[in-house]
């Protein structure tokens, strides 16, 4: 038996030594992700010799992913780039494993800052200066894109697509058939057009939250929504980048505001259990039914995609839009609550910075623009490429705002934004837990 | 090699000074230059096989870029590679004395698999040990805290819960409902027999994110008043019911046992092949034995046929035990943990990639090894015992 057991010993310091025997191989140039990190120095076209492809790894699928594949053909044709594009609903987790295992795709694009900013830290990705014309990008972006992907003075990320979330949805005939005010100044005054739809025994609001594993984000853009009406800009700066504890008094008053419209009694179609069950592209579906069950949805403009198809072919009289308004007694200006795609770059070469150049800038899009649901981030674009004015009239909403701020839950740690608050929103909804209670859970998660 | 010269002479003539040990072995001597030649040419081998790997990968512009001419490469020296080293291994091993060498044959033809499992398993599962001491990017040590933060949740109680009703329900009711089509189907004539099997099976060829999908028209929900698109709910409003949403509620954990259903849809056809195989197994003359004794169907089958299918309905229940310990796809698709039906390998992953606290998921991982320790132990004793009933 004594010995079997020093063969068996000899056997595992073979194995170490064979183990310890390969520390001596190659190590791999690209470890940090091309010149990555703090220190990257301007990057002159011919450095690196591009291998003819580039890979793209984003969050989008479906109609999404053939409009923006669409939107490249041009582009790869005259470059002679291939581009391959990647399709993860799950980009949050995918992109930190990837990158972590060393299998970084060549160009990223993040929906959420939150992640980016991780992978910034560790040295993964290139700072934009390095490869772009960081003053030109910033002089046709809307103002305060690029400080929202900044991490330690320099920007990582510039955007592709922007969102602007702060929208009220209406079906357009109906709403006026009610004879619904269509500029509530603030919000007060569209719960008393509320009241009105109540009391013409219809629900005003329909909503949906439903996302699989993301279910709740809808939920945390509520709260951004009225922390920024109710509070302003500069608690919300503070509470996103947590120099305001997330269960301050401010916020879990934010919660029973919001608490109140979306499980006030009749407010919202099906009440909270169809909230957290329908889908979020599924919630304006009752709008736009015969005769329509509900008259509002709060959504982002990427909601029009989901539109039913003959809504979406007559858009400009189906479909009415507004702001949503101030809320009286809070900030003043009209705030915009926003979001964006950010193409960061991991591998640095002629390719990616070619496909960088094109992502970012606005001439690109205009496929994209054609087929619905996105909006450029420059003010340069130009607008006569929407399909439809609704489209337009959200362009100039999100150009005219006194206050544009990216979405909060997006600048928050993963651990927070991609995970504790949605997860606490969907809780709180569902009344297992209080405003006070989730407001505590989600500061006390908050990576230290 | 300036040493492999200069020491071979006085080894072999040491050898010819010993005649009388030689014969006493009955077997060659030992070979001091093939030992070396051989560990040598091993050595290099690899170093150049996991060189040329690594080229391949970092450096595709040496091969011009060219994935064909990678891929064939790749082949050569994979092969060719694995070729060599064996033949060097063999030398290195006919280098030492005879009787010594045929004690060390297997274990050296092993030598290769045994790393492979080293380097992929044990050494990940050690770190993985390791690092439930130290903090969230694993720099520092914490000590204990990780496993204090942990079972301080009450999150954490309530997921062990869950997995342990899993763990309690799902490979017990798989394996009776797998014996039950089992034995039922193999009254039926030969093409229902297969008829039935084939349905039973077919979940089995389902993904599990697939099943989660067709589960999912069976629990869906919509508002009441509206058309229930859920098969259940749809039950449920035809009998003047109001729809209910499923994987909501956790009042005797319902949502979980809604979820374990379709995990046992999943598995029953599994236990049943294997099941059935036994069935089928079981000799006819004890069976004949039975029915001449006069014993009814219900007797034979409790006395005869299953004490003798008892070793697979065994090895099933196991491995069926050992998926569920790892069940993670169903829960993470449909409710991502949420209303109590958190299972140990979801939390898991949402601590490691969501939370990115890789200490606490560590520790999380090694609670899961440590309940997982005593079912292999068990498997490889019962295992055993079988062995040494033979």
């Amino acid at each position: 038996m004594t010995r079997r057991h020093s063969r068996r010993t000899i056997m595992a310091g073979a194995a170490a030594t064979a183990a310890l025997g390969m520390t001596g191989c190659l190590q791999n140039p690209d470890q940090s992700g091309g010149s990555g990190g703090g220190g990257g120095e301007k990057y002159t076209p011919g450095d690196t010799p591009g291998p003819g492809s580039v890979s793209i790894l984003g969050a989008f699928g479906g109609q999404e992913q053939e409009a923006f594949l669409a939107s490249l053909e041009a582009f790869e044709a005259d470059s002679g780039i291939t581009i391959q594009y990647t399709p993860d609903s799950d980009f949050t987790n995918t992109i930190q494993q990837r990158a972590g295992a060393g299998d970084a795709p060549d160009i990223a694009l993040f929906p959420q800052p939150g992640g980016m900013f991780d992978l910034a830290g560790k040295g993964m990705l290139t700072p934009i200066d390095v490869f772009l014309d960081y003053d030109q990008l910033n002089s046709t972006l809307i103002p305060g894109f690029l400080d929202s992907a900044r991490l330690q003075g320099r920007v990582y990320g510039a955007p592709m697509r922007m969102a602007c979330k702060s929208l009220i949805w209406y079906p357009k005939k109906a709403y006026e058939e009610g004879g619904y005010a269509t500029e509530p100044a603030t919000m007060q005054e569209l719960y008393e057009i509320t009241d009105q739809m109540k009391a013409d025994g219809i629900a005003p609001w329909s909503d949906g939250w439903g996302s699989d594993q993301a279910t709740g984000w809808v939920g945390t853009d509520w709260i951004e929504e009225f922390m920024l009406r109710v509070h302003g800009p500069v608690v919300y700066d503070d509470w996103t980048k947590h120099r305001l504890p997330f269960n301050a008094p401010e916020v879990v008053e934010v919660f029973d505001i919001v608490g109140e419209l979306l499980k006030g009694e009749g407010n919202v179609l099906g009440g909270t259990n169809a909230i957290i069950n329908t889908p979020f592209s599924e919630a304006p579906l009752p709008l736009f039914g015969e005769p329509p069950q509900a008259m509002l949805v709060r959504q982002g403009n990427f909601v029009t995609g989901f539109f039913p198809e003959d809504v979406v072919a007559n858009m400009d009289e189906e479909v009415g839009v507004y702001a949503m308004p101030t809320w009286e007694g809070g900030f003043d200006g009209q705030p915009i609550l926003g979001g964006g795609d950010l193409a960061t770059l991991f591998t640095l070469n002629d390719d990616t910075v070619k496909v960088m150049e094109f992502l970012t800038s606005d001439a690109f899009g205009a496929e994209w623009a054609e087929a619905g649901g996105w909006l450029s981030p420059h003010r340069t674009f130009d607008p006569e490429q929407y399909s439809d004015s609704i489209t337009r009239q959200v362009a100039e909403i999100a150009a005219g705002a006194a206050v544009f701020r990216y979405d909060g839950s997006d600048l928050m740690p993963t651990a927070v934004g991609a995970g504790s608050f949605w997860k606490g929103m969907v809780e709180w909804l569902q009344g297992a837990k209080t405003s006070q209670e989730v407001c505590d859970e989600i500061e006390a998660g908050w990576p230290k | 090699m300036a040493e492999v010269t200069t020491t071979t002479p006085t080894r072999q003539g040491s050898d010819g000074a010993a005649p009388l040990e030689l014969n006493k072995h009955k077997g060659s001597p030992a070979r001091p230059v093939r030992v070396i030649v051989g560990a040598v040419g091993m050595a290099v081998t690899a170093w150049f096989v996991c060189n040329a790997f690594l080229a391949f990968a970092y450096y595709p512009g040496m091969f011009a870029n060219s994935g064909i001419l990678i891929g064939i490469l790749g082949l050569v020296v994979g092969i060719g590679g694995s070729v060599l080293f064996f033949y060097f291994l063999n030398l290195c091993i006919e280098g030492f004395p005879t009787r010594f060498a045929e004690g060390l044959i297997p274990y050296a033809f092993l030598l290769p698999g045994f790393s492979l499992i080293a380097l992929f398993l044990l050494y990940p599962t050690v770190q993985t040990i390791v690092y439930s001491f130290a903090n969230d990017n694993s720099t520092a040590w914490v000590g204990l805290d990780n496993y204090t933060a942990i079972f301080s949740t009450g999150h954490f109680w309530s997921t062990l819960l869950n997995n342990l009703l899993w763990i309690l329900i799902v490979p017990v009711l798989s394996v009776a409902f797998g014996l039950a089509v089992a034995v039922l189907a193999d009254k039926l004539s030969p093409a229902g027999e297969n008829a039935a099997k084939s349905m039973i099976f077919l979940p089995m060829a389902i993904s599990f994110v697939g099943a989660a999908t067709i589960w999912g028209l069976v629990y869906a929900y919509n508002s009441p008043g509206e058309t229930q698109t859920g098969l259940l709910n749809a039950i449920v409003t035809t009998l003047g019911g109001d729809p209910q949403p499923w994987y909501q509620i956790d009042a005797a954990r319902l949502n979980s046992l809604a979820l374990m259903v379709i995990l046992i849809w999943l598995q029953t056809g599994f236990a049943m092949v294997l099941i059935s195989s036994a069935i089928k197994g079981v000799p006819e003359d004890t069976i004949e034995a039975g029915r001449m004794d006069g014993a009814t169907e219900v007797r034979i089958f409790w006395q005869i046929v299953f004490p003798q299918v008892r070793a697979t309905l065994l090895a099933v229940l196991i491995t069926v035990l050992i998926l569920v310990l790892k069940v993670f796809d169903l829960i993470y698709v449909t409710t991502n943990g949420l209303y109590n039906s958190d299972v140990i390998a979801n939390l898991f992953f949402r601590k490691l990639f969501t939370d990115q606290q890789a200490g606490q998921a560590s520790a999380i991982v090694v609670v899961l090894l440590i309940l997982v320790i005593p079912i292999l132990i068990y498997q490889v004793k019962s295992f055993r015992d079988q062995e040494a009933n033979r």
